[in-house]
């Protein structure tokens, strides 16, 4: 399909605001973009209720209040890691990439992509699930070599094959959004003064901030939240292909027994992936955020050179942090990997960098504005605070010294819950809040029940998360279905909280099932949501 | 508790602390009254105010990072001393031999038969001390001296399959 620009903004409009004035050829894509969203939408969040079941009988298994064996407690547990990691908030955040992308005035530019993207992904899953639950395979979401192959009887390698093929498809899956993501980006959209593909790559990866007198657009302003897309869409481009070429080598093992890899060049290839996966949600998550909180400040993002320096910085260092991942590696005789980590610490903190200035960016986007705070808005700031809050973890995480005391323990379990849900999850919600009224034409979600929401969710998830954190600076490994007898105190305390959280997303389907039973709204001028100037 | 998990523990707040009173000052100005009137004097000022917070960021990590790498795991003496072979299997632990004296330096030379696993080594009063990575043919030393007698465990501490939670050593014995 060939690309329809959006019209010049009315006076008084946000830059890069294309949702106005349609004209016939970009409203017949908007539709389609629509619905292709709302497909997405609805997918990933029946993913989260399935991996928020998985999530809740791990607990419940740990505290003992039901009986599952020790391979189902696994099996289980490598479900509910993909599911919710992958199926869930990356699904999603993948999904809402396409709106946020048209909303900036960059419509998708061929849309078999996204649909490769949607449909292997769906299968992916479908595939890991299948293998998980009913193929027994219970070797977490990184099955650390060579563990598929040392099941103790607990799966066959047949059900490695296809569970590796599965996660594969997933990955091919990553690989379609990240090239349909490019595609989509450095595209006639961004509407360079000189349009070559040279002009067109500079201006999506923020050159047009550092080098404007070089790369000119005739928008007037760098769309931000292009930048963490297109970073995002390189990065994972190339930080996939390791790990695709992992999972082809454990295909072929899967078939033939004789067939080995080195298992620290395998830690290796999987981190290449394993961490940069992290940005795939946390990147998505940054362009929401500087897409979503100017519109209730009623002023553009509050952004100079800075932050588009941290982007290529992002850019160039998301590749090399994954040895972090392998602090603990460090056999004799193997320099490789020490010096791997011993670089990898500052690279590591290299990437505080975006983080720090996204933040900057948003506090100062908000600092005295005329703020409009509604459910989806409150949802945005939840999650902005729990970004600077699970971003900390992170800084401590990254230092090696401390990995005697945290490594493999339920401080990273917490620290990652914190970020996926606590950032991310409930910038997943406020988008929900913020864009399902205008992807749906129902108006709109009721405020107080949002306000439950949000309140439950933030009491549920970070009562349980600083429990896991607690104990897991008190020594308590992660991983395992059932702790020693000293941390179970406070993992029945986290149920108690696990319950609120529950509770709190009960109220939220109600909220959007009432809501989507509502009979379509009409007026244009309601179109954009839940108060979204 | 170990006292690193503590001190990591304390500095941690004191961060968090510190950004939610910043997330606190921003959202509050906001309010009715606080507000810009539209004159972007604190717009510009930010803009101006950017580029030093990312100079404030680096120069803390920077400081952060001398402070740390040369306490590397990897960077720790592994001297002469009592000799402990660990070596993990699915799921126990081989360990020869199972007692040293306190106060002198021991030696743990770690590998693995199978998968991967890691020991975790947990003291009399059930607190972490050591992590290392068992990896397959491969072996990994790490030094320490134990400064209490007793008895200690060591806990698997990198999944290895569907009996990791009951891959434990139960009685590794340091004596006087």
């Amino acid at each position: 399909m060939t690309t329809a620009h959006p019209p010049a903004p009315p006076a008084g409009a946000l830059p890069y605001d294309a949702d106005f004035a349609l004209d016939p050829p970009l409203a017949l894509l908007q539709t389609r973009t629509r619905r292709l969203v709302l497909r997405w939408i609805w997918t990933s969040t029946a993913f989260l209720g399935i991996a928020g079941v998985l999530g809740l009988l791990l607990r419940l298994g740990q505290a003992e209040f039901i009986s599952l064996d020790g391979n189902l407690w696994y099996a289980i547990m490598t479900a509910h890691g993909l599911g919710a990691f992958i199926a869930w908030a990356g699904f999603f955040l993948m999904g809402i990439t396409w709106w946020v992308l048209f909303k900036c005035g960059f419509p998708i530019r061929s849309f078999i992509l996204p649909e490769l993207t949607y449909w292997t992904m769906v299968i992916g899953v479908l595939g890991i699930v299948a293998t998980t639950l009913l193929g027994g395979f219970g070797g977490s979401w990184v099955f650390l070599y060579p563990l598929a192959f040392h099941s103790s009887g607990q799966w066959s390698d047949l059900v490695t094959g296809v569970f590796s093929a599965s996660v594969l498809l997933a990955g091919v899956s990553i690989l379609t959004y990240c090239a349909g993501v490019l595609h989509t980006v450095i595209s006639p959209a961004l509407k360079a003064e000189k349009d070559t593909l040279g002009q067109r790559i500079g201006l999506a990866f923020g050159f047009g901030l550092l080098w404007p007198s070089r790369f000119k657009t005739k928008r007037g302003v760098e769309p931000y939240p292009v930048l963490p897309l297109a970073v995002n869409a390189l990065d994972m481009f190339l930080a996939t292909l390791p790990f695709a070429l992992l999972l082809v080598f454990q295909i072929i093992q899967s078939a033939d027994s004789g067939f080995s890899i080195n298992t620290l060049l395998a830690g290796n290839l999987l981190w290449a992936f394993g961490h940069p996966v992290v940005y795939l949600l946390l990147f998505p998550a940054a362009a929401t955020y500087y897409y979503l909180i100017p519109r209730y400040a009623g002023r553009p993002l509050v952004a100079g050179r800075a932050v588009a320096v941290s982007w290529l910085i992002a850019l160039t260092f998301n590749l090399f942090v994954w040895a972090h991942h392998l602090y603990m590696n460090y056999p004799n005789g193997n320099d490789i990997q020490e010096t791997l980590g011993t670089i990898m610490q500052p690279t590591t903190y290299a990437l505080v960098l975006p983080s720090a200035m996204s933040l900057f960016s948003l506090s100062a986007t908000i600092w005295r504005s005329n703020f409009q705070w509604n459910v989806a808005s409150k949802f945005l700031i939840a999650g902005a605070v729990s970004w600077l809050v699970a971003g900390l973890q992170g800084i401590i995480n990254a230092t090696s010294m401390f990995q005697d005391t945290l490594h493999n323990t339920l401080w990273v379990v917490g620290h990652f819950h914190n970020m996926a849900f606590l950032n991310m999850g409930l910038l997943i919600f406020g988008a929900m809040y913020a864009f399902l009224p205008e992807l749906t034409g129902r108006l709109h979600f009721n405020e107080r029940l949002g306000s439950w929401h949000l309140w439950g969710t933030l009491i549920g998830a970070y009562g349980w998360v600083v429990c896991q954190m607690w104990q897991g600076l008190d020594g308590a490994p992660r991983r395992w279905a059932r702790l020693p007898d000293t941390y179970m105190g406070l993992t029945r305390l986290s149920l108690v909280f696990l319950a609120i959280l529950v509770i709190a997303q009960v109220i939220f389907l109600v909220n959007l099932y009432t809501t989507l039973r509502r009979s379509p709204f009409d007026d244009p001028s309601v179109r954009q949501g839940s108060g979204v100037k | 508790m170990t006292s690193l998990g503590m001190g990591i523990g304390i500095g941690y707040m004191i961060f968090v602390v510190l950004g939610l009173i910043i997330a606190a000052v921003v959202l509050y100005s906001t309010k009715r009254g606080r507000r810009d009137n539209g004159e972007g004097v604190d717009v510009a000022r930010a803009e101006r105010a950017e580029p030093w917070w990312a100079v404030f960021i680096v120069v803390l990590l920077g400081v952060l990072l001398a402070l740390t790498i040369w306490r590397a795991p990897w960077f720790q003496d592994n001297g002469p001393g009592q000799k402990v072979q660990v070596t993990g299997i699915q799921f126990g632990w081989a360990v020869q031999p199972t007692s040293v004296k306190v106060n002198e330096p021991v030696q743990f030379n770690v590998t693995s038969m199978d998968v991967n696993h890691a020991m975790g080594l947990f003291d009399p009063e059930g607190r972490l001390i050591m992590n290392v990575q068992a990896v397959p043919n491969y072996t990994t030393t790490r030094t320490h001296t134990f400064t209490e007698p007793g008895t200690y465990i060591i806990r698997c501490f990198e999944f290895c399959g569907y009996q990791h939670h009951k891959m434990i050593y139960p009685a590794f014995k340091v004596t006087a």
